[in-house]
């Protein structure tokens, strides 16, 4: 369980780091290290340069302007879920940062970490495509920003160029809608085998639900929630029915099962108090 | 010589003395295995069978032998030594010969600068393989066309059977009869610290050290005796802090040969440790079994005969005096009637080779199987009758008056508390509230459920994974300046030995417990034993600390006697002196006593030996020693995703005299959590192909701390005969947390006919449960 040999390297700018990015064939960033280190320790990963953004502070900023909310690529999860911003503006995403993985895991791993990683049971993908974030991907060629739907592809798929790095997501600020999220694991901890971001808005039932989890990558639906319990429950059932899900069959099932009951606990969550937990 | 009884009032035994060993532990400075660092050591990578079955077409090492830093790459060909089992005729070569039989065996060998040097060149060795048809379950094991693992003899290598006389016609005439067939599904220990193994040869004596995280350094030095062909005087075997074995660890495996053949033949220290990867593929694997049931009983509940045909799955070769499936179908089969009276049994048991790991000791054996056999039973007669469990529980106790009471499986049980253990645990858990709670929230959509498990468990036998070394030995010795060192074949992993051998001895000599040094672990120092495993190092383990430190005692007495010119019956040991009774001022000090033994001979009494050294083997009365108690697991279903979440959970222990509660506790909190995930977590699952699919811990999930609920334990002490009246209790709580724990959840979900027979329960099983109907026995 140990690495093949590669190289490394620890710029000290963001331009370095992309100068370093444009020139080495096969390179990889690395943060927090937290999905990247045991890839590379099973050898499923081969990197053969590393490209340490951990000195790059200028990375590591929560800031709000009125209309978004920008997060640098290196806030760690455990910064995330306490941020007075983070918890004032979207209290779901705090709560969801306090699921991932165990305290040591979150004071190392890093926002741009995980969403560049895209495991599709993973938190914080699902909450970008939720709260309809940017991502903000540069390189020695420019700076482009990519909707967190369609940077997503699919199993550990997204847009990302090998010479680009991400350097900030920007949440549009939510106005006149509320957030609620809930997820299943095995243990406190684990990837979600099944999880929801549900937005419903202050007035009216127009809504939608970002589920994780269950296909290959957040899948955001739209729909009129019912407040009828019931009626919410087939609104799921239905909707995830048409969503891919694992090849086995029985898994699938269950996962939508656990899809389901996640969605209607993030719906109470975020119809309750307005507290996205 | 008689002995002098211990002190009137023991100030350590019995106390909750804090651990010895917890400074360094804690703070991280316990020295394992793989913290020894020897200039020079070559690092072993094994490359590893990714097949189940296949026939070895070639192997090519010369892209390995290529790689800088890579000092040797040995296969069969350059490591010959098999691991044979005379009894099944059955042989493992430490690297495979010719074909692989399970997918994660030690294929080659290679020797680097680095580990990470071994490991990129273990992936350039091209292992050529013809696959053959893997063998996986036991009905492809037992059937007639099915393929032999090996080929020059049968699947079924172990077949025995036992019916008591009369079983027939009490099977036969019995009121009513159910079945159930209860499987257990493949687990293991997992010890926080991995096997490992350090090997170097002194140069200057040609004697062979071996380093090795293991439970049994004697057991292992013979081993390696016979293994390599060395002088047992020219090897010693050293067993450093131990992280966690759980019997795993008392099993002998292939890497540790190489590793050991390698230092002497490379003349270079070799090291290897396993990697989590490596452990889960190829450390012991442990239950793996199928017990189909039958049950006969009366209108009260009163079970009258049980039939139990067991099949047991050992994988691909028998671990060498251990084969687990045998160690288990045998301890299930021999317990199975539990603390009930059940007059008449009829067992079969069939052990099987299949192509996957081999099967070994874990923590338990084949007692949580056994358990969840004999739980079952009276829950599913419970269930039948629609009487309460606890009922049917009270009906068949084997009761006080019954001591010693002979099984019908031909144990011979010493006196325990089984009824009274259940009453005070249902009593901890307040039932008769529970049971009226549970029916309302059972309206209000909520499933909470109560199991209980009422264990006997088989302690300090004669036999055990650790070998079939009925005693256990104590060398004592008080040093010059009157501190005490005592040195034990024991092989503890965390259980506290050094605390509550050092509690038993300072008692005796009534010396500080701070003035006692336990050591273990190196065959050079400590005396031949038998080692850690089958719950025997309290009971034999602190027998032998007893009667060395009752016999240095007497030493003690008869020098002071001497010295005081008094009788030695007018002698007593207190507080670090050795006084005329009731009169302190006529005293020696034991500091004094030493002094005088050792470097004032001139005063020692006629006939007695300058020094304090004294070695003493002790061998319990009874070929085993039967501990019990009740767990009692409140569960609460949640219906909508399948998870359990464990509510309450009470411990009712018996073990007879304690040494120290804090430590038994301690092991019952470890065996409640690893029971935890037996119940609901832990599972090696191959696919169909003889795939290992669960090669991590993200795969292999093992209790976590929030799994785990504050439990409460207390304790009854029902003395055995040996001295002390100590009783084993190092696996009670992993035999009876799981079928309390699948017992809570078939309560929990009667209301749709679930009755759990199969183990670890998964979520998604439980909704397929709940909505797709009836599932019952």
């Amino acid at each position: 369980m140990k690495p093949v040999s590669f190289s490394y390297y620890r710029p000290n700018s963001v331009a370095e780091a992309l100068h370093i990015l444009a020139q080495e064939e096969e390179a990889k960033v690395i943060a927090g290290g937290q999905s990247l280190v045991p890839l590379m320790n099973f050898r499923l990963s081969r990197p053969k340069t590393l490209v340490d953004i951990n000195g790059l502070r200028e990375l590591a900023a929560v800031e709000a302007d009125g209309k978004v909310l920008r997060i640098g690529a290196l806030v760690r999860h455990q910064e995330l879920l306490a941020h007075p911003l983070v918890v004032k503006h979207f209290p779901a995403l705090a709560a969801a940062a306090a699921e991932i993985g165990h305290w040591a895991i979150r004071t190392r791993g890093t926002i741009g970490g995980s969403l560049v990683h895209a495991d599709p049971a993973a938190e914080l993908p699902a909450a970008m495509v939720a709260h309809r974030g940017v991502l903000v991907l540069t390189s020695a060629r420019g700076e482009r920003r990519v909707d967190a739907d369609a940077f997503f592809y699919g199993y550990l798929m997204t847009d990302i160029a090998p010479d680009e790095l991400l350097t900030a997501v920007e949440l549009p600020l939510p106005s006149g809608v509320r957030y609620g999220f809930a997820e299943h694991a095995r243990r406190p901890g684990d990837f979600a085998l099944a999880g929801a971001f549900v937005e419903v808005a202050e007035t009216g039932h127009a809504g939608a639900v970002t589920w994780f989890g269950v296909g290959g990558r957040p899948d955001r639906q739209e729909m009129e929630l019912s407040p009828d319990a019931s009626s919410r429950e087939r609104q799921f059932a239905a909707a995830l029915a048409e969503m891919d899900g694992p090849e086995d069959e029985v898994e699938a099932r269950y996962r939508r099962q656990l899809a389901a009951a996640a969605a209607e606990q993030a719906y109470q969550r975020a119809t309750a108090s307005g507290r996205g937990n | 010589m008689s002995i002098t009884q211990g002190p009137l009032k023991p100030q350590f035994t019995g106390a909750r003395v804090t651990r010895l060993e917890d400074a360094r532990l804690l703070r991280g400075r316990g020295r394992y295995l793989d913290d020894i660092d020897v200039p020079g050591t070559l690092h072993v990578a094994f490359v590893r069978s990714n097949r189940p079955a296949a026939r070895i077409v070639s192997i090519d090492v010369e892209g390995a032998l290529a790689v800088p830093g890579v000092h040797a790459v040995w296969t069969a060909e350059d490591c010959g030594i098999t691991l044979y089992t005379e009894r099944y005729d059955v042989g493992q070569p430490v690297l495979a010969k010719d074909e692989v039989r399970f997918v994660g065996e030690a294929v080659a060998a290679v020797f680097a600068e680095d580990r990470y040097v071994a490991e990129d060149a273990a992936e350039r060795v091209r292992v050529v393989y013809d696959a053959l048809p893997p063998v996986l379950t036991f009905d492809e094991a037992l059937s007639e066309e099915g393929r032999r693992v090996h080929a020059h003899r049968a699947n079924l290598f172990h077949h025995t059977e036992h019916e008591t006389d009369g079983f027939a016609g009490a099977f036969a005439n019995a009121p009513h009869r159910a079945q159930a067939t209860f499987v257990t599904h493949r687990q293991t220990g997992v010890p926080m610290e991995p096997r490992g193994c350090m090997a170097q040869l002194d140069a200057a004596t040609g004697r062979l050290t071996v380093y090795v995280s293991h439970q049994s350094p004697h057991q292992f030095r013979s081993q390696l005796t016979r293994l390599l062909q060395m002088p047992e005087n020219q090897i010693r075997v050293v067993v450093p802090e131990v992280g966690g074995a759980f019997g795993i660890k008392a099993m002998l495996y292939p890497e540790y040969l190489v590793v050991a053949d390698a230092a002497r033949r490379l003349g270079r220290p070799v090291k290897w440790v396993s990697d989590r990867t490596e452990s889960l593929l190829a450390d012991a694997h442990a239950r793996d079994n199928r017990h189909e049931v039958e049950v006969a009983f009366d209108d009260e509940g009163r079970i009258l005969a049980v039939r139990d045909h067991v099949f047991g799955d050992t994988g691909a070769y028998p671990f060498l005096g251990f084969p687990g499936a045998v160690g288990e179908a045998g301890w299930a089969t021999s317990m199975l009637t539990g603390p009930y009276k059940i007059p008449h049994v009829s067992i079969t048991v069939d052990c099987v080779f299949s192509n996957k790991a081999p099967e070994g000791a874990y923590r338990g054996v084949g007692g949580p199987v056994g358990a969840q056999v004999q739980e079952g039973i009276i829950d599913l007669v419970a269930r039948r009758l629609g009487k309460d469990v606890a009922d049917v529980r009270r009906i068949n106790f084997i009761r006080d008056e019954d001591f010693p009471y002979q099984t019908a499986t031909g144990n011979v049980y010493d006196p325990g508390s089984y009824a009274e253990s259940m009453e005070q645990a249902l009593a901890l858990i307040d039932y008769e509230r529970f049971r009226r709670e549970q029916a309302e929230l059972r309206r209000q959509g909520r499933y909470l459920g109560i199991g209980i498990c009422t264990f006997v468990e088989p302690s300090a036998g004669a036999e055990s994974e650790a070998g079939s070394t009925p005693y256990e030995a104590a060398s004592l010795r008080i040093e010059p300046t009157g501190t005490v060192t005592a040195a034990l074949g024991l092989g503890p992993s965390g259980q506290g030995h050094e605390t509550t051998m050092a509690q038993l001895i300072a008692d005796q000599l009534g010396v500080d417990i701070k003035d006692v040094v336990v050591i273990h672990g190196d065959t050079d120092s400590a005396p031949f034993g038998g080692g850690t495993g089958g719950s025997r190092s309290g009971t034999i383990g602190g027998g032998a600390a007893l009667r060395a430190s009752q016999e240095m005692r007497q030493r003690l007495i008869k020098l002071a006697a001497h010295l005081l010119e008094a009788a030695e019956e007018d002698v007593e040991l207190v507080d670090g002196h050795a006084q005329v009774k009731g009169v302190p001022a006529r005293a020696y000090s034991v500091r004094d006593l030493a002094r005088i033994a050792y470097t004032d001979v001139a005063r020692l009494p006629e006939g007695m030996q300058p020094g304090l050294e004294v070695v003493v083997r002790y061998q319990p009365p009874l070929s085993a020693t039967y501990s019990n108690g009740t767990h009692v697991a409140l569960v609460e279903v949640d219906v909508k995703t399948g998870f359990v979440r464990v509510l309450d959970y009470v411990v009712v222990n018996d073990c007879g005299r304690l040494i120290n509660p804090m430590i038994v506790e301690g092991q019952i909190h470890g065996g409640v959590a690893q029971g935890i995930g037996s119940a609901f977590l832990e599972e090696l699952r191959y696919d169909d192909s003889g795939q290992l699919v669960t090669t991590s811990l993200m795969d292999y999930l093992l209790p976590a701390a929030t799994d785990v609920p504050r439990m409460r334990v207390t304790h009854i002490e029902t003395p055995s005969a040996n001295v002390g009246g100590f009783k084993g209790m190092g696996e009670g709580s992993l035999i009876a947390a799981p079928p309390a724990l699948a017992g809570a959840v078939s309560d929990a979900l009667a209301p749709f006919g679930v009755f759990v027979t199969e183990i670890p329960v998964h979520p998604r099983q439980i909704l397929e449960w709940v909505q797709g109907g009836v599932h019952s026995a």
